[in-house]
């Protein structure tokens, strides 16, 4: 691809949505928090404007322009700097690859002066794949497909139930209806029974069904076991909604149990100590899961779970709504319901568009891999022969993967990892007077967001925000981070000390097979300085999951079916309790939870915590509009329920 | 824990005036053989009068914190210095604070074991009870009501 002198290439990772953003722009180029604060002209050339989302960033902030042959950028007397390459510049010239940081934006300028080829790849719109799902007999269809195979009275803005049931497929009508059947739903529904709600009152309708059958599955897959250790607190259980007695605390009274005093005191002091005085307690996953059994029996979920893909919901004329779903192969049936919950997960898996290119190129699947995906055979083959290992992320899910390796290695010790990231990391976000901590280019924070965003000052002032400003706090707060764990740093320094495990910065360029067809990344170095190359057996791309709804056909057939409006962040615009407000139909109420939720009232919508949050405030909506059989969860009712789960009684 | 400021004031008045009264009560009845007298309630209307201004400086030092939590160790240095506060007050500034000069007077040994006695349980109460009589409370940063 060739460029026009002037011609620069930004790229950064968004650090709100982990998005990749490889605009090519021509100079004069402007980057400010607010569109309508920067130039439109300046020498009579139009501007390219980029906002910039952070309180970190002023409304104009810094200025990119093409100056008697070089690229020049001045900062506008910002509040908080321009950067370059760690040093903090108010105008100065740049060479391509140079590192620009901007509050919490780390953007990395590419371009050449002559205009000759600019060694980008073009960032495909589409760089997803599909979440792995179990072998089932009803397979996800393509997005065109889902409303061809419904009857005619989907397509109606409100549809007659009486059609319905004339099509002479089965029909269920019921109060409460959950979608997804996954850790969202049962949560939800976990509370609905708590409030008073029956069994045959509610239906979930999924296609596994264990609740966290696919939560389980990507843990696995990114190489959480069941006796290793999640990211959430002691207190976020999705088998109690009250947090109470927390996984700390109940793991400690096990080892008591067995005698083994040891670690019953070790955890207690976690969870009074942490974060400042001792590593944050996490519970282990095996635990968690064994939790959720349990709670499932006593709730009634396996009669509360039906199979069943979901292929449309829409609005009814009494005030309900219909969901069409597909209860086998080539088979539909419809549930009618008052109420309904959305939790459909994540829709897709982010994959780096060049290692996307390469497996479509090479259809090899095998030696790059998405960290999402089963990739056992990663570990299996690096523990017979040894090998090289290219890592891309450096988040959670890169420090798991990061510790397998090292287990790996015990095993067979011809193992390196060298770990490629977009840019270092000098320093931690800031907020306010707070900021991150950083050690060996690795951010760490306890868990995905700060910890004042589940329950403290920082959930009720993203509460309270507008919409833009939303997007400014979740990229102050945001971005990637991993857990501050002993282990987890000493096999970094280990690894740095020993050589067989190296960090490298740089832009990918491309990657391409080589001769003995193992994957070759190339990659820009600073300032042009030529073109690097790393050769690797594997490649396991570990930057992320994705959200959008446009990427699930059942949540795009909902929004154009009813032009829903979206968040900036293209998820569910969603009122402060978790409503679609614009589904309001009449008594009938549709909520919705999770991931798909994100970039509106909640910073952690994909947590546990963030889920009974979620299900919590949809649960009061609900309580406040007279849904059948709800009451209010407070006080004595509420210790009354508790006691009920100490008992392991039905609610 | 991750308290907002008026989550940690209803939170502070809540439970001292309940848990932390009956506890107070019982000082005043002198059922642990200490000396009876009002002196016991009067100095628990201090900790929570002082103790609504000291919240007020652990909201500023939170903000300092990138979590903007509140451990529970945080929470009993914090309590430790709020109950030497009181001694400071009384045994070194030598200041007479209002309906502490009846009878029997202030003892050191027994407002140490009075305060630590409240502040247990009022932590305790914190840390179990308070979440399962009131499910909201720990997601609006101690607010109950
Ligand atoms: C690897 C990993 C680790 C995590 N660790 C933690 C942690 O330690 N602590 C924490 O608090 N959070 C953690 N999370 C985040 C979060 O708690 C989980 O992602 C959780 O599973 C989210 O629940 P959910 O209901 O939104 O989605 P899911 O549990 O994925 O459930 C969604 C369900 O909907 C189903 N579905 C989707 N579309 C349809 C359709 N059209 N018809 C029928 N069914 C459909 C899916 O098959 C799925 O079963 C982690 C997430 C991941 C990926």
């Amino acid at each position: 691809m060739s460029t026009l002198p002037g011609q620069v290439r930004l790229s950064w990772q968004d650090p709100v949505t982990g998005e990749q953003r490889t605009p090519l722009l021509t100079c004069p180029i402007t980057l400010g928090r607010e569109f309508a604060c920067m130039p439109v002209e300046l020498h009579g050339q139009r501007v390219a404007r980029i906002v910039l989302n952070s309180s970190q960033v002023s409304r104009y902030h810094t200025l990119i322009e093409w100056v008697q042959g070089h690229i020049r950028i001045t900062d506008q007397n910002s509040s908080n700097g321009t950067w370059i390459n760690g040093v903090l510049q108010t105008s100065c010239h740049i060479s391509s690859g140079d590192l620009l940081k901007i509050g919490p934006y780390e953007i990395t300028l590419m371009f050449t002066l002559d205009g000759r080829g600019l060694p980008t790849a073009e960032a495909s719109e589409q760089s997803i794949i599909q979440v792995p799902e179990p072998a089932n007999p009803v397979p996800e269809e393509p997005a065109a497909t889902p409303i061809n195979i419904l009857p005619p009275a989907f397509q109606a803005h409100q549809l007659v139930v009486q059609d319905l049931h004339a099509t002479q497929l089965p029909v269920e009508e019921i109060d409460y209806l959950a979608v997804g059947a996954g850790l969202g739903s049962f949560i939800w529904v976990d509370f609905l029974r708590i409030c008073g709600v029956a069994v045959q009152q509610i239906r979930a309708l999924g296609i596994e069904d264990r609740p966290y059958a696919r939560y389980q599955r990507l843990c696995l897959n990114s190489q959480i076991p069941a006796h290793e250790r999640l990211r959430s607190n002691s207190d976020s259980c999705p088998d109690n909604i009250w947090g109470w007695p927390g996984y700390a605390l109940r793991e400690a009274w096990h080892e008591f149990n067995k005698g083994n005093m040891n670690p019953a005191l070790q955890y207690l002091w976690q969870v009074f100590a942490e974060p400042t005085f001792a590593q944050t307690y996490t519970p282990r996953s095996g635990n968690v899961f064994a939790s959720i059994d349990r709670e499932a029996i006593r709730i009634g979920w396996p009669q509360i779970y039906r199979f069943g893909r979901v292929r449309a919901i829409r609005q009814t004329q009494d005030g309900r709504y219909a969901i069409a779903y597909s209860p086998g192969r080539k088979q539909t049936a419809f549930v009618v319901a008052r109420h309904v919950h959305l939790a459909t997960g994540y829709p897709v898996l982010q994959f780096l568009p060049d290692l996307k290119a390469y497996r479509e190129q090479t259809h090899d699947f095998k030696s790059v891999v998405n960290a999402y995906e089963d990739h056992r055979h990663v570990y299996e083959t690096l523990e017979r022969q040894g090998g090289t290992v290219l890592l891309r992320g450096r988040g959670i899910v890169a420090s798991r993967i990061l510790q397998r390796l090292y287990e790996a290695r015990q095993r067979q010790p011809n193992i390196s990892v060298l770990h490629l990231m977009r840019s270092p990391k000098p320093q931690g976000n800031r907020f306010g007077k707070a900021q991150r901590l950083v050690e060996n280019h690795f951010e760490f924070q306890p868990f995905n967001w700060p910890k004042a965003c589940w329950g403290g000052t920082l959930r009720e002032e993203l509460e309270q925000a507008t919409p833009e400003q939303r997007t400014n706090l979740l990229a102050d707060w945001g971005g990637t981070t991993t857990a501050d764990r002993r282990d987890w740093k000493r096999f970094v320094q280990q690894g740095v000390d020993q050589g067989w495990y190296q960090i490298t910065f740089g832009e990918v360029t491309q990657v391409v097979p080589n001769t003995q067809a193992r994957p070759t990344t190339y990659i820009q170095e600073k300032g042009l300085r030529g073109e690097v190359k790393l050769e690797a057996d594997f490649i396991i791309d570990a930057t992320g999951l994705d959200s959008k709804v446009k990427a699930s056909p059942l949540l795009n057939d909902l929004v154009t079916h009813y032009n829903l409006p979206l968040n900036p962040a293209g998820r569910f615009a969603v009122a402060n309790d978790f409503e679609l407000l614009e589904m309001r139909n009449h008594y009938g109420r549709l909520y919705a939870a999770g991931a798909i939720t994100f970039g509106g009232p909640h910073a952690a919508v994909d947590s546990f915590l963030g889920l009974q949050y979620a299900a919590l405030c949809a649960v009061d909506g609900l309580v406040a509009a007279r849904a059948p059989n709800l009451q209010r969860l407070n006080g004595l009712n509420s210790l009354r329920q508790w006691l009920k789960w100490v008992q392991n009684q039905t609610p | 824990m991750t308290p907002t400021l008026l989550g940690r004031w209803q939170t502070r008045l809540l439970l001292t005036e309940t848990v932390g009264l009956v506890i107070t009560l019982l000082f005043c009845g002198g059922t642990f053989g200490n000396p009876a007298g009002p002196i016991f309630f009067w100095l628990l209307q201090y900790i929570v009068l002082f103790g609504l201004g000291w919240d007020y400086l652990y909201i500023y030092i939170q903000s300092w914190r990138w979590d903007q939590d509140w451990p529970a160790a945080l929470q009993w240095i914090a309590a430790l210095w709020e109950g030497l506060f009181i001694i400071l007050i009384v045994e070194v500034a030598n200041l007479k604070l209002p309906g502490t000069g009846i009878a029997p007077g202030w003892h050191l040994g027994w407002f140490m074991v009075h305060y630590g006695l409240v502040w247990l349980a009022v932590f305790i109460t914190s840390q179990s009870f308070m979440r399962l009589i009131f499910p909201r409370w720990r997601f609006r940063g101690g607010q109950w009501l």
